[in-house]
């Protein structure tokens, strides 16, 4: 090698070979400092799933068969009382302790927690049907209206007005369509607190978010694709079934899901229009007529979760409760946030174009 | 070749199957407009109805507001005003001996001692207490006589209105057989009046009489409470003056001012009360509630927005493809999360676990530290934070995500590092979407109900800015949380109904205004990049 | 981080004289790629390049799409270090006999010296004199006078002064297409390299603006090493004083110009450019 060659080697090596700049060391420190702030929201969304998991977890699994604490599952809230009996101390729900106590001549001093006994059952029963009743009704309306926007409606200044407004609406706190299910559905329309007033106020509250995710979903397939078929001689309502909606369909499915977890996590829009605090009969026991059944106040696992926090002290015995109720309604719901979230990577892998 | 013939040739105007002179193509297009038509109309009609029910409030509000004022009632506030400023200066003079007797309880006196040595001093205590019994007694006297005519007058309408019904369901005799007084306000509010000159005489007394004791204000040998004593006097000394402020309002206060529909207005957008079933006058002032409801936003604002543009940041452009994988879906899980558990998780863990950690001995140096309360703004903020962290997240990232690829290659290929690169070229290309989600997600924390309702304290007041950093751990009250709270205990049509309906109007109005704002700034980028 | 480069850059300077007694001799090469494997995951994307890029000289990669020669090119100056499934097997590129994936180099440093103009012409979304001076800006360079001689310097050498003097303070983005390649390739020089990458520079140009740029790269080549990508054989022909023929990730044929063009060695390399395939 001769030398200059040398001198040109090195001075090549000086410049290139990494220095430990000042910028270098302030780019590791800001990284370092994004992964941090990015496990440490990690870790605290973790630290609730956990602290619920835990202790719900004890609640409602078992250690013996059947591992699950089927009253807890399947029995109305009831107050718990705790008391002592011949050296034992028992804690019994109230329907329990009724039939216990005429067993039994002594009068038993017992200390009671509301709502501490018994299980969920009515809440389960009653969000189950809020959801589906919201989300027939918001699908029906939802998906319909979306097809009009995107496939019939002519493009302009009104359109345009129409979208904007519902795509604001979707950002409207849902304790504000509450007030509007009290003061139209509950008050001004006579329904009372029933489920028929809770299903349109759900209903309403994520309609916006189901018509501008399923527009939009369809309006992102390429125009070339309507084209195509109508070049063939298809009529319009061809075109959507054959070429429009199956392409649009992940987008529909998966907002429509997002909408069941909304209806079925939110409390405010229910608390004044379909919740009952307590209600001993489940919704289809005892009805004189069938429509009574829409005509009912139910029970619902947000509102008593928030009742059962907000309204009774945290000690020993309630506490199981509260936390076995909140582990079944995470549960519920991250089953269905779950579901979109797999359904919506499936989906993508599949219709790509 | 001839025009008609070929249209002839070319029939293309076909005949379809039609049922009632519809298509099954119309009808369809039917059916699908239709429903848009009701979906649109439904929603509009949730604006109008909040504006129905809302706007009520105001001529309500200001018929409430009148008879305050008639019945002389805000006459007899303006003194309250006077008598609540003595008893605050009687609570600070209250204080300096608690604290007395508690610095000789850790000196080690026992009770029967601390009791001998603070005796010395009782006298003035005892007699600054007494100057403050005339005010007080002259305010409850005239409180009550105006009161009860208020009650009356109030009782009389509703018979009114009930003799009224009775007369339109055709029962005339019942109706003659109910008894109807005038209530004529001006009367007892003469007798009140006439008694102008033994207030202004009371107030003599007690300047007189406070200036008589103070300088024989008790001497303690001790620095911190001689301190106090010496604030004690010069507040003392300032309420001396403010008497004769507070003596030419009430000597200027007129009966027959009416009230317009514009102080309705202005006493609910910036009235500092929000008081409900009290017995002397309701007010429905929404700061409070504002106030209460930006203090846990901004307070959740304050975690959310570097952690989520944080992490969108490094999940976008630092993290491995196989790390981008997992963190998107868990993020986007913890949106899914009810506000209902995460509210349920702050009343049993976090609220205690934040009093807990304020209590710390390493701690004690911050002075607002320990702090009393577990629900307070912060423990509601520092949820809402989790809360609005997905949104600002997701929205953030995909703004992130459209900066076009050949951006960063263009950058890199300059020399750049990835930090400069990020910092210089990514993060301002998409700065207009992560300002945007920022907007989103404060909305989302403004409008959120059930945390602020299980974990925000709950107290009506305006929280204490003045105190600095420390207002953030004191309870409020919040525009969703009244809302949830009170709603359900309202009257169909009452004043407090319709005033619940107006705060949601003013929530929806500023969830419409951060959305727009929002969707305005992303546009505006949209149209910049071309 | 500037207090350190600018001294580095004076002591480069001081250097100077070494390299530029190495000017004299033309066909140096600058670059040298030694049994050279390199993929994308486990498709492999090249297969034993061995070549020589000399300095001052245009040389230009020619062949079939997908055929690999964009990734040579992005493998010259580290951009493919961007891409996480990106693996060398085997081999070396050497600069200055400066082996530029040694772990002990820094892929900034590198690129700073080894300057790139892509496909698709792509001004940041700034003014046309913030995009000429970023290269500077993230080296923490502030002094006003000489943000604004590297302006007028690079904007000159790209040949669009003329063109945008009036109106520097305007967005990058409202430049026409040629203009904008122009102004990636002034901001490209600003940082002061001695190699050009150029990823079919004019693809996305009318004729009018293909002839300004290349007009461009014949006076660069003064002071600037380039390797140019294209797909245009007459672009090619037109440009370069050496062309290097890829197929299917392997480098067949590489030679003088007039060489490749006139009489190839290889049938590959004949049929591709009298055009029977590709």
């Amino acid at each position: 090698m001769s030398p200059s060659k040398t001198v040109v080697r090195e001075s090549m090596e000086k410049s290139l070979f990494g220095k430990s700049t000042k910028s270098k060391v302030v780019e590791r420190l800001v990284f370092a400092l994004f992964r941090l702030s990015t496990y440490f929201v990690l870790l605290c969304a973790a630290t609730i799933f956990v602290d619920i998991v835990y202790k719900g977890g004890k609640t409602v699994f078992r250690s013996e068969f059947p591992f699950l604490n089927v009253e807890f599952l399947s029995d109305s809230p009831q107050t718990l009382h705790v008391f002592e009996h011949q050296g034992r101390k028992y804690e019994m729900s109230d329907s329990k302790f009724r039939s216990f106590r005429e067993g039994i001549d002594e009068p038993i001093v017992t200390e009671t927690y509301a709502y501490s006994g018994g299980g969920i059952w009515p809440c389960i029963a009653g969000t189950l049907l809020l959801v589906a009743g919201a989300m027939i009704i918001a699908m029906t309306l939802g998906v319909l209206s979306a097809i009009f926007l995107s496939e019939y409606s002519r493009p302009g200044k009104i359109l345009n007005a129409v979208r904007l407004s519902i795509l604001n609406l979707a950002g409207v706190p849902s304790i504000v369509f509450g007030i509007f299910g009290m003061g139209m559905f509950v008050l001004a329309f006579g329904w009372n607190v029933s489920l028929i007033a809770g299903w349109f106020t759900l209903a309403f509250m994520v309609l916006p978010i189901i018509i501008s995710a399923s527009e939009e979903s369809m309006r992102a397939i390429p125009q070339g694709m309507r084209d195509a078929s109508f070049a063939l001689g298809a009529t319009q309502w061809t075109t959507i079934r054959t070429n429009v909606l199956p392409y649009a369909m992940p987008g529909i499915l998966t907002s429509s899901i997002i909408g069941v977890a909304r209806v079925a996590g939110e409390t405010a829009p229910i608390m004044f229009t379909a919740a009952y605090a307590l209600r001993d009969q489940l919704p289809w026991e005892g009805l004189e007529r069938w429509y009574d059944l829409f005509f009912q106040g139910v029970m619902a696992l947000p509102y008593h979760i928030y009742v059962v926090s907000a309204k009774i002290p945290q000690n020993e015995y309630t506490s199981r409760m509260q936390y076995g109720t909140a582990f079944v309604f995470l549960f519920i719901i991250a089953a269905i946030a779950l579901s979109s979230i797999l359904l919506r990577i499936r989906m993508r892998k599949k219709y790509r174009w | 070749m001839d025009k008609r013939s070929f249209k002839s040739r070319y029939q293309l105007a076909c005949n379809r199957k039609s049922f009632l002179g519809l298509t099954r193509e119309s009808a369809l297009k039917g059916l699908f407009g239709g429903n848009a038509f009701v979906s649109i109309v439904v929603l509009g009609l949730i604006t109008l109805f909040l504006f129905k029910e809302g706007a009520g409030f105001f001529g309500q509000y200001r018929d409430s507001l009148l008879l305050y004022r008639q019945s002389g009632l805000e006459y007899v506030e303006l003194m309250r005003g006077q008598q609540n400023a003595l008893s605050a200066l009687t609570r600070y003079l209250n204080s300096i001996r608690s604290r007395q007797v508690e610095k000789l309880a850790e000196e080690g006196y026992d009770f029967q001692e601390s009791r001998a040595i603070t005796e010395e001093s009782e006298d003035f205590f005892y007699d600054f207490e007494d100057l403050a019994v005339p005010l007080r007694e002259h305010v409850i006297e005239a409180n009550e006589i105006l009161s009860a005519a208020r009650d009356s007058y109030q009782e009389m309408q509703n018979l009114s209105e009930h003799r009224k019904s009775l007369l339109e369901s055709g029962r005339q005799d019942e109706a003659d057989a109910l008894e109807i007084r005038e209530i004529d306000f001006a009367l007892f509010f003469d007798i009140v009046k006439s008694r102008e000159s033994e207030y202004i005489e009371i107030n003599e007394n007690l300047i007189r009489g406070i200036e008589e004791i103070l300088p024989s204000v008790p001497y303690f040998g001790d620095a911190e409470l001689q301190a106090k004593t010496e604030r004690f006097k010069e507040l003392a000394e300032m309420f001396i003056e403010e008497v004769s402020k507070f003596e030419e309002n009430v000597l200027a206060w007129e009966r027959a001012r009416s009230v317009p529909i514009s102080e309705a207005f202005t006493s609910f957008i910036f009235g500092k009360k929000w008081v409900t079933n009290s017995s002397i006058q309701d007010w429905y002032g929404l700061i409070p509630l504002m106030s209460g409801s930006f203090l846990v936003a901004l307070v959740a604002m304050f975690f959310a927005v570097p952690l989520g543009i944080g992490a969108a940041i490094y999940v976008n452009q630092v993290a491995r493809s196989l790390e981008r994988d997992l963190i998107k879906p868990y993020i986007e899980f913890i949106s899914a999360i009810p506000s209902v558990v995460i509210g349920f998780f702050g009343i049993a863990v976090f609220g205690t676990l934040i009093r807990e950690v304020s209590g710390w001995e390493s701690l004690a140096w911050i002075d607002f530290f320990p702090i009393s309360e577990r629900l307070n703004a912060f423990t509601a903020g520092g949820l809402l934070a989790l809360m609005a962290i997905p949104t600002i997240f997701t929205l953030a990232e995909d703004a992130l995500n459209n900066v076009p690829l050949s951006y960063k290659e263009a950058s890199m290929a300059m020399g750049s590092t990835r930090l400069q690169t990020i910092l210089r070229i990514i993060v301002p290309t998409a700065l207009s979407g992560i300002i945007s989600a920022v907007l989103l997600g404060f909305g989302r924390v403004i409008g959120e109900t059930m945390v602020v309702l299980l974990c925000a304290g709950n107290r009506i007041e305006i929280p204490r800015f003045a105190e600095g950093i420390g207002v953030v751990f004191e309870p409020v009250h919040t525009m969703t949380g009244i809302i949830a709270q009170e709603l359900g205990e309202v009257v169909h049509g009452s004043m407090h109904y319709r005033a619940l309906f107006m705060v949601g109007l003013v929530l929806f109005l500023i969830s419409l205004l951060i959305n727009y704002f929002a969707q305005k700034i992303v546009m505006k980028f949209q149209i910049s990049r071309g | 981080m500037s207090l350190v480069s600018l001294r580095l850059q004076k002591e480069i300077k001081m250097d100077t004289p070494a390299v530029d007694s190495q000017r004299v001799d033309r066909n140096r090469p600058l670059i040298r790629i030694s049994d050279f494997d390199f993929s994308y995951g486990d498709k492999q994307a090249l297969f034993d390049i061995n070549m020589d890029i000399a300095e001052h000289k245009v040389t230009a990669f020619i062949g079939p799409s997908g055929c690999g020669k964009s990734t040579l090119l992005r493998c010259l100056n580290r951009m493919n270090d961007l891409i996480e499934s990106a693996r060398i097997n085997r081999g070396k590129v050497e600069v200055n006999g400066v082996d530029i994936y040694d772990e002990r180099v820094d892929a900034t440093e590198l690129r700073k010296r080894i300057g790139m103009v892509f496909q698709k012409s792509n001004p940041f979304p700034k003014s046309i004199y913030e995009n000429v001076i970023y290269g500077l800006r993230i080296q923490g360079i502030k002094k006003k006078s000489q943000l604004d001689e590297t302006v007028e310097r690079c904007l000159k050498g790209a040949a669009l002064w003329e063109e945008v003097k009036d109106r520097l303070d305007t967005s990058g983005l409202s430049l026409s297409g040629g203009q904008q390649q122009r102004l990636c390739i002034a901001r490209a020089m600003a940082v002061g390299p001695e190699v050009l990458l150029m990823d079919e520079p004019c693809s996305a140009l009318d004729p009018v603006a293909t002839a300004k740029i290349e007009e461009l790269i014949h006076e660069l080549k003064n002071d600037y090493t380039i390797v140019i990508v294209t797909h245009n054989m007459q672009q090619a022909a037109r440009v370069s004083d050496q062309t290097a023929f890829f197929y299917m990730g392997n480098l067949i044929e590489m030679n003088a110009t007039d060489q490749i063009f006139m009489s190839p060695d290889k049938e590959q390399t004949e049929a591709y450019i009298s055009g029977r395939f590709g």
